[in-house]
């Protein structure tokens, strides 16, 4: 049977030698160890700040294996965009807007790395646009939000990875290996501790500096004149934002901990948060705070505190507390790191083995590479976008706790919470318009 | 918690030491919404966290009375809160932060549509009184935001439309302008001048 043969192959395959190749943008013939235009993932980067920078580097990496093409970055600022360009150098297109980016057929898929409060209108209009998608954690900042995402990703059947990395480190998957062939015994509670959200935020509104479209970066959050306390940097103790530390760093934390449990399906039956505001300034994550999530069927308690009590170097962790051990998981240094006995562990004929991405000694490719061969092979990343609104959700039911000053019963099969209208009305938040799901 | 009286949670409110403040900002709740007239008056003082304070008081009282079983409370805060919403003498910040308070707590049944529409007609006002008509989401919402539909500039059209189509209205002669790029930069790829 004749095959018809794609357009790039077809060319590939005509060409005899001579002038002909240079009129063939690079890339476009394969070459032993370094796959064909065909194969490669053409990607965009919307976000080029701090996380957006080291992504980026990751994809010139990825490129330069011949995996990828940068076909665009973006940013609301200016210079970061002026640094962006230059870094992903030519043939990189720059831009402010990124429905820009999602107009354009040629890119496969989009690396989302904007202030949390754009990540889910972001990647919902990219699943609309058919672009594949890595969006930054956490997933969302409300509930309604969260289902949005899972509901774009299905209804347009699109990759969407959740940059939970530490899902794709040998540390997390040391501990994770290790509870789930039943070292610890049966885990009932697991104890967190991190350090404080800082205060500050005490200079007045001002105009925005030169170079940033703040009502871009705004986008869906209701209008408020700029302040140098709520901006790219400093977003992350504004609740209605960054949501503090138990959004931020919670959501890499309590994504290793329903991981290591097996629980990435198991939603909370009740939340409890205290904590104590700052004294001043417009941030208003509070400094000491703490969450008390109880599951059922399995039972067992995850508590949050800031700061908790720390059983290891790094400013935060985790403590899994079984019936025959317990298991400390903590950053050491610049990572995270797992007890040793953990780290050691060989798993026995017959245990449980847990999926990891290994093909880089770094973590963060190898999280980019299960989204690349999620893209490729139509299976779900190791990080799907459903199990990251999971994840979300315990950090945002968390804070709602907290805002409301009251505890409250949760359904996860329905996301609401029981008999409490305004916590209900709280899962969501209408954007502002045009900046809408 | 001490409980507070109104005159005390005025005056703490007002104090010079950050942590007398925010121990009468989270004690507000119990004071109720007899204060929230008083605190609006005191979220104008030239003091930023004087006026911060007074304003994380209000929140405090809306969280407050919007717990379960507290509905009588409930009531009194939502109608405070519509007389400070109608005065457009309050300053224009606060009563955006009032149509979030409100959005939160307000009965489908105590939003008058015409009433609800009019304010759709105010360009300060008319964008958080949308998302707010759409948290909503009730029958009297819906017609809010149908009869501001009716009335709104073409530039606001939109707005109230996906407003509408977020509630499961369908509004075929508006455009959505989510995807719609507008915004251009003047940085240039590598390589070009």
């Amino acid at each position: 049977m004749h095959r018809t043969l794609p357009r790039r192959t077809f060319l590939a395959a005509s060409i005899g030698g001579g002038a002909l190749p240079y009129l063939l943008p690079e890339g476009i013939l394969a070459a032993p160890g370094k796959p064909g235009a065909g194969q490669r993932i053409t990607v965009a980067h919307i976000g080029v700040g701090g996380m957006g920078s080291a992504h980026l580097a990751n994809m010139k990496e990825f490129r330069s294996q011949g995996a990828v093409n940068i076909a665009a970055v973006c940013d609301v600022d200016e210079k970061r965009l002026r640094g962006a360009a230059a870094s992903a150098g030519p043939g990189v297109m720059p831009y402010r807007d990124y429905r820009y980016i999602l107009e354009r057929k040629d890119v496969d898929a989009v690396i989302i790395a904007t202030p949390d409060h754009w990540h889910a209108v972001q990647c919902v209009h990219a699943c609309e646009s058919g672009k594949h998608v890595y969006v930054e954690k956490p997933a969302s900042v409300t509930i309604a939000e969260g289902k949005a995402m899972v509901a774009a990703a299905r209804k347009h059947n699109r990759v969407v990875q959740v940059g939970s990395q530490a899902r794709s480190a040998k540390p997390a998957h040391d501990a994770c290996t290790y509870i789930r062939n039943g070292m610890l015994g049966t885990v009932r509670k697991v104890t967190c501790w991190h350090d404080p959200c800082p205060t500050g935020g005490a200079a007045p509104d001002c105009p925005p500096p030169s170079g940033l479209d703040w009502d871009l970066w705004l986008g869906p959050l209701r209008w408020r004149p700029y302040n140098p306390g709520y901006g790219p940097g400093t977003f992350r103790w504004i609740m209605e934002s960054g949501g503090g530390q138990i959004r931020d760093r919670g959501a890499h934390v309590m994504s290793i901990i329903v991981w290591c449990l097996d629980a990435d399906r198991q939603t909370p039956v009740a939340v409890h948060a205290t904590g104590s505001p700052p004294a001043k300034g417009l941030w208003d994550c509070p400094p000491r705070m703490r969450v008390e999530y109880t599951f059922a069927n399995p039972d067992w308690q995850l508590i949050w505190e800031q700061p908790g009590e720390a059983r290891g170097p790094g400013g935060f962790g985790m403590v899994f507390h079984g019936d025959k051990d317990t298991l400390v998981v903590c950053r050491d240094g610049t990572r995270i790191d797992a007890e040793p006995k953990a780290r050691h562990f060989k798993v026995p004929a017959g245990g449980v083995t847990v999926y990891r991405m290994d093909k880089y000694a770094d973590y963060n490719m190898n999280h980019k590479e299960d989204f690349f061969q999620a893209i490729k092979s139509g299976k779900r990343p190791c990080m799907d976008i459903e199990i990251g609104h999971r994840v979300a959700t315990l950090c945002n039911l968390g804070n709602l706790s907290y805002v409301l000053g009251r505890k409250f019963r949760w359904v996860g099969q329905k996301q609401e919470v029981v008999g409490d209208d305004q916590a209900n009305r709280l899962l969501a938040r209408p954007q502002r318009h045009p900046y809408h799901l | 918690m001490e409980e507070l009286t109104l005159d005390t949670l005025i005056a703490r409110i007002k104090d010079k030491d950050e942590k007398v403040r925010t121990a009468a900002w989270q004690g507000a709740g119990k004071v109720g919404p007899d204060a929230l007239k008083p605190l609006a008056a005191v979220a104008k003082d030239g003091e930023l966290e004087v006026s911060r304070a007074a304003n994380r008081a209000m929140w405090q009282i809306v969280r407050y009375t919007g717990r379960p079983g507290a509905e009588s409370e409930k009531k009194a805060t939502v109608e405070a809160l519509l007389d400070l919403l109608g005065d457009d003498q309050q300053p224009l910040q606060l009563r955006r932060d009032i149509v979030w308070m409100l959005s939160e707590i307000i009965d489908d049944a105590a939003i008058d549509p015409a009433g609800a529409a009019r304010y759709l007609e105010n360009p300060d006002l008319r964008e958080d009184i949308r998302a707010g008509l759409q948290r909503v989401g009730g029958p009297n919402a819906v017609a809010a935001l149908k009869a501001g539909l009716e009335a709104a500039a073409d530039d606001f059209k939109p707005s109230i439309a996906c407003g509408l189509r977020a509630l499961g209205v369908d509004v075929p002669n508006v455009p959505c302008l989510k995807l719609k790029p507008t915004k251009q930069t003047s940085v240039k790829p590598v390589g070009r001048s």
